[in-house]
């Protein structure tokens, strides 16, 4: 029926279906684009390198910011607890002032 | 056994410019075989392995490798065929006018008539046919490579191995054995 054993077939189309070299510089221009997308995804180092520093200088002037705002915030309630106790202190002076003067009332 | 399997899988580093050395034959061949155009092969075989760069961290073995890059060269070829069908480019016409020389160039005359007769096959029967006799693969390895039934790739291989004896039989006569 056929002029084609099976297994001479089949080994026939083995012989011919065998891995083709790949072309020439196909590694070449794997590894540039490897490179250029390598590149793109991570930039140079300087510049990886400043935008660290420039974001290490916002964070730390952002802490220094609320730092000093709330050191000033606590300055600005202590001094209005020590008006509120000059006031208060005053006047319980003029209280006891009065007290003592009524006290020497004959 | 099982932990020597593992010993390896632990100890194995991945070195992207050897692995690109040893499997870009095989990546490259099975690409043409399956879209039968030398360019968009080249096109498809750096992508596979810009894929591979990009998934590196994943692969556990050698093995695990070969077996990656087989699994995404026969996706990625079969995502061109289906772009260049629905950009309504009758692809085999195509090739016969522009790519034939190119496709089998230093190739026996043979393995030339093999590989355009190969060509003419339905896409799921040459990619098993590819995948069993360039490849060397089993049913079950190549079932396993195309995300298919191990009975689905058994029938793509009668079918394929069928037709294309067949058609060896009308257009081979003059390479039969003793003929």
């Amino acid at each position: 029926m056929s002029d084609f054993e099976p297994s001479d077939f089949e080994n026939d189309l083995r012989q011919s279906l065998r891995r083709v070299p790949a072309p020439q510089g196909l590694k070449a221009k794997i590894l540039q684009q490897r490179r250029r997308q390598r590149a793109q995804t991570h930039p140079f180092p300087w510049q990886r390198l400043a935008a660290s520093l420039l974001l290490t200088a916002v964070v730390a002037g952002g802490y220094a910011l609320r730092q000093r705002e709330e050191r000033r915030e606590g300055e600005q309630a202590r001094q209005q607890v020590l008006t509120a106790l000059r006031i208060t202190g005053r006047a319980l002076n003029q209280m006891n002032a009065q007290l003592a003067a009524h006290d020497r009332e004959p | 056994m099982r932990i020597a399997a593992t010993d390896m899988t632990l100890h194995w580093r991945p070195d992207f410019e050897q692995l690109v050395d040893e499997h870009q034959a095989m990546v490259f061949s099975l690409a043409l075989r399956m879209t039968a155009d030398r360019g968009l092969a080249e096109e498809i075989a750096q992508d596979v392995f810009m894929q591979l760069d990009r998934h590196l961290a994943r692969i556990e073995s050698a093995a695990h490798a070969c077996f990656w890059l087989r699994r995404v060269t026969m996706s990625r070829s079969a995502d061109a065929l289906r772009r260049r069908k629905v950009r309504g480019i009758d692809l085999w016409v195509e090739i016969d006018d522009h790519h034939g020389a190119e496709l089998h160039q230093s190739a026996s005359p043979l393995a030339v008539r093999v590989e355009q007769m190969l060509a003419t096959l339905p896409e799921s029967q040459r990619a098993a046919l590819v995948l069993r006799y360039q490849e060397d693969l089993t049913p079950d390895e190549i079932a396993a490579t195309l995300n298919a039934p191990v009975a689905t790739v058994k029938s793509h291989l009668q079918r394929g191995l069928k037709l294309l004896r067949a058609k060896a039989e009308s257009h081979l006569k003059e390479f039969v054995r003793g003929a």
